[in-house]
């Protein structure tokens, strides 16, 4: 039963959502703190290339997804600093990022003595559990056949949603987002709350980077990630910033990856560039469905998103 | 409470400011890119006058450079003459490879026999129209749905370049050269819809892009529409009041910006490229075009020569790898010279000052210092 067509391509979603997911709900705390950051795509590929680079030369998985999150949060400072403090255009800040990012990547795996384009990782993430628990009837491969990295999205998932939702710093980053002059009113340091969550976003983007690396696909090319940084950023709309629905539809747009190999098993063969343009045809028509006009709001868009704050000088 | 400055915003930033700024950027990109070199034991001099010397060191080296500006002076177009009335067409990329498609049917559709002149003004009018359509599956739901283009400029570029990939490698399509079983490719359009060149591989399409630029500074700083155009730029809200239309103006605006990077696509086609070849086109030209509208502050006549320096960039990149060293060193510097070209806005629109002068003083001083 664990080897038929649907299990292995729920199982596959799971693994190629993960790295999605990570970045997806890093962006959702950025933008609900009324930051936009285009520089998913750069930051996750940042954080893929020095996650490899960590774990190549030390051995280590931990160090890797360590220098892979120090990497992103430093890339997303450029951003933060531009956005909150200097309030110059996100959207052109953003796209700066991911094309300074990607030509960092690029740039780091292909020099120094030994370049890193072509190795294989040192070390790769595999399942933790034991093969007991794995290899039970249906709950073994979905719940019980990761590795670390898909169990830590799960926390990730379930922490920042009752984080924002359940908790009095949740409620300062929504209000920051919303209303930032009413935050600032009520004591709330505008600022500093953009500037950690756009941080923090940065962290989680490269921390799926490195999932790519580190355990998808694990030997560094130019780009081991295809397009997954923009998205993540049209999961968030999907996911109307929101970090539960952020994991469902992460899997969904993983099982797209998927579904090509899984009619090709069944016989049926559909080219590869028409599958690959299917994630992009779903965030576009669900944009259309869902987000025009009046009902963005009804979704949970943050009102103050992408609009630069101008504190009253006092 | 003591400040040490005083950051207030400014009405009109000195000319000489607005020269400096894109300057510095360029500078303060190389400086970074010099030092990731240096971090990683290369030599930033010898690096940097290989790029010099391949991209301005002979005649055919300049030419190259100005074959590579040629799609960016139109998709910088593209970029700037949307953000300048804060329409977000960050799909330049889509817009540019679905004019290549377009440009390419009709490339390969027409007869041997159709005359140069009527061929080549079709297939290159045909990209402008397939940017613009592109263009408006985003414009027209942004104009009557409100949906957000950013995020639909984005994924439709993906599709394009899926769509491209589609009719080259993934079938048995017009686009496709039939003789190309083993390695794919797109198949060559009529030898008379081929634009001429003029000096080793340059040709006229050049020309176009920079008439292009000129029409667009043309329309926007010297026409009643374009007065119509700035005002809707610079608000929403008064344009409404003094009567323009401001949902037919955004629409037209975005139409348009898709037709110049559409016409990148379909001047790369009958130029340079022959048919629609699908790794050809995909080279982030319409992103560049994001860096180039950017440092040349929106400015159409100021986007020509920042193309040339994004193409000599472009240019030299590969020439890199000679030395042993990547040419994403070119993709580093285009990327801070964004991120710095983006941040000195902040010294355009603003102004910081100790709280002991008045802005009277420093205007008097900066007239000073341009004088």
């Amino acid at each position: 039963m664990n080897d038929s067509v649907l299990m292995l391509t729920i199982v596959a979603a799971i693994g190629l959502g993960t790295p999605i997911v990570f970045a997806t709900v890093g962006e959702i705390l950025a933008e609900r703190s009324g930051i936009l950051n285009l520089g998913v795509q750069g930051m996750m590929l940042v954080g893929a290339v020095m996650g490899f680079w960590a774990t190549f030369q030390t051995g280590s998985l931990w160090l890797g997804v360590l220098a892979a999150i120090i990497a992103g949060a430093a890339l997303s400072v450029i951003h933060a600093f531009n956005s909150v403090t200097l309030r110059v255009s996100q959207i052109v800040s953003g796209l700066a990022l991911t094309i300074f990012g990607t030509g960092v990547a690029i740039f780091i795996g292909r020099v120094g003595a030994i370049p890193l384009i072509g190795e294989p990782s040192r070390a790769v993430f595999k399942p933790i559990l034991p093969d007991a628990l794995a290899d039970l009837p249906i709950v073994g491969p979905l719940i019980f056949g990761h590795d670390a990295l898909v169990y830590l999205s799960w926390i990730v998932v379930a922490v920042a949603s009752f984080y924002l939702f359940h908790t009095r710093p949740g409620l300062t980053v929504r209000a920051v987002g919303e209303d930032p002059a009413s935050a600032e009113a009520a004591g709330i340091n505008v600022s500093t709350v953009r500037y950690t969550h756009v941080m923090i976003g940065g962290a989680l983007a490269g921390l799926g980077g490195a999932y790519f690396s580190l355990a998808l696909v694990p030997s560094w090319q130019d780009n081991p990630m295809g397009a997954a940084g923009w998205i993540a950023i049209a999961l968030v709309i999907l996911a109307s910033w929101r970090p539960w629905r952020a994991l469902w539809v992460a899997y969904l747009f993983g099982a797209a990856g998927r579904v090509g190999f899984t009619l090709q098993t069944l016989g049926i063969s559909i080219p590869a560039s028409l599958l690959a343009m299917l994630p992009f045809v779903l965030a576009i028509l669900a944009m259309l469905v869902l987000t025009s006009g009046k009902r963005a709001r009804f979704l949970g868009a943050p009102a103050a998103l992408g609009i630069p704050y101008f504190r009253e000088e006092r | 409470m003591s400040r040490r400055f005083i950051i207030e915003p400014r009405g009109l930033a000195p000319w000489w400011l607005k020269l400096l700024i894109p300057i510095a950027s360029v500078i303060a990109a190389l400086i970074i890119g010099a030092f990731f070199l240096m971090l990683t034991g290369n030599d930033w001099a010898e690096v940097y006058t290989k790029m010099l010397d391949t991209a301005f060191g002979s005649g055919r080296g300049f030419a190259e450079t100005l074959v590579s500006a040629t799609p960016l002076i139109l998709t910088g177009v593209a970029a700037a003459i949307a953000f300048r009335m804060l329409v977000w067409n960050i799909g330049g990329e889509g817009q540019l490879m679905f004019g290549a498609i377009v440009a390419a049917g009709v490339g390969v559709w027409l007869t041997e026999s159709t005359p140069a002149f009527i061929a080549i003004i079709a297939v290159i009018l045909a990209g402008a129209v397939g940017g613009a359509f592109w263009a408006s599956l985003a414009a027209v739901p942004k104009v009557y749905l409100g949906t957000n283009e950013i995020i639909t400029t984005l994924m439709l570029n993906f599709i394009a370049l899926n769509l491209m990939n589609y009719l080259v490698f993934g079938s048995f399509s017009p686009w496709r050269d039939p003789e190309s079983t083993q390695f794919p490719q797109g198949r060559p359009i009529i030898e008379n819809a081929g634009v001429p060149e003029f000096f080793h591989r340059l040709d006229w399409g050049l020309f176009v892009a920079i008439v292009v630029a000129v029409i667009a500074w043309f329309v926007i700083s010297k026409t009643r529409s374009g007065f119509e155009y700035r005002i809707v730029g610079d608000s929403f809200d008064t344009a409404r009041y003094v009567g323009i239309k401001v949902p037919k103006k955004v629409l037209g605006t975005f139409l348009a910006s898709g037709a110049a990077a559409g016409l990148a696509g379909s001047i790369l086609v009958a130029g340079i490229l022959g048919k629609m070849d699908p790794r050809s086109l995909d080279l982030g030209l319409g992103f560049t075009g994001i860096i180039v509208a950017a440092l040349a502050r929106l400015n159409p006549i100021a986007i020509i020569p920042v193309a040339i320096l994004m193409g000599a960039l472009n240019n030299a990149g590969p020439a890199l790898q000679s030395i042993g060293v990547p040419s994403a060193t070119v993709k580093i510097l285009q990327g801070a010279i964004l991120i710095f070209a983006v941040a000195g806005e902040f010294l355009i629109s603003n102004r910081v000052r100790r709280p002991d002068r008045t802005p009277q003083d420093i205007e008097v001083e900066e007239e000073a210092k341009a004088a």
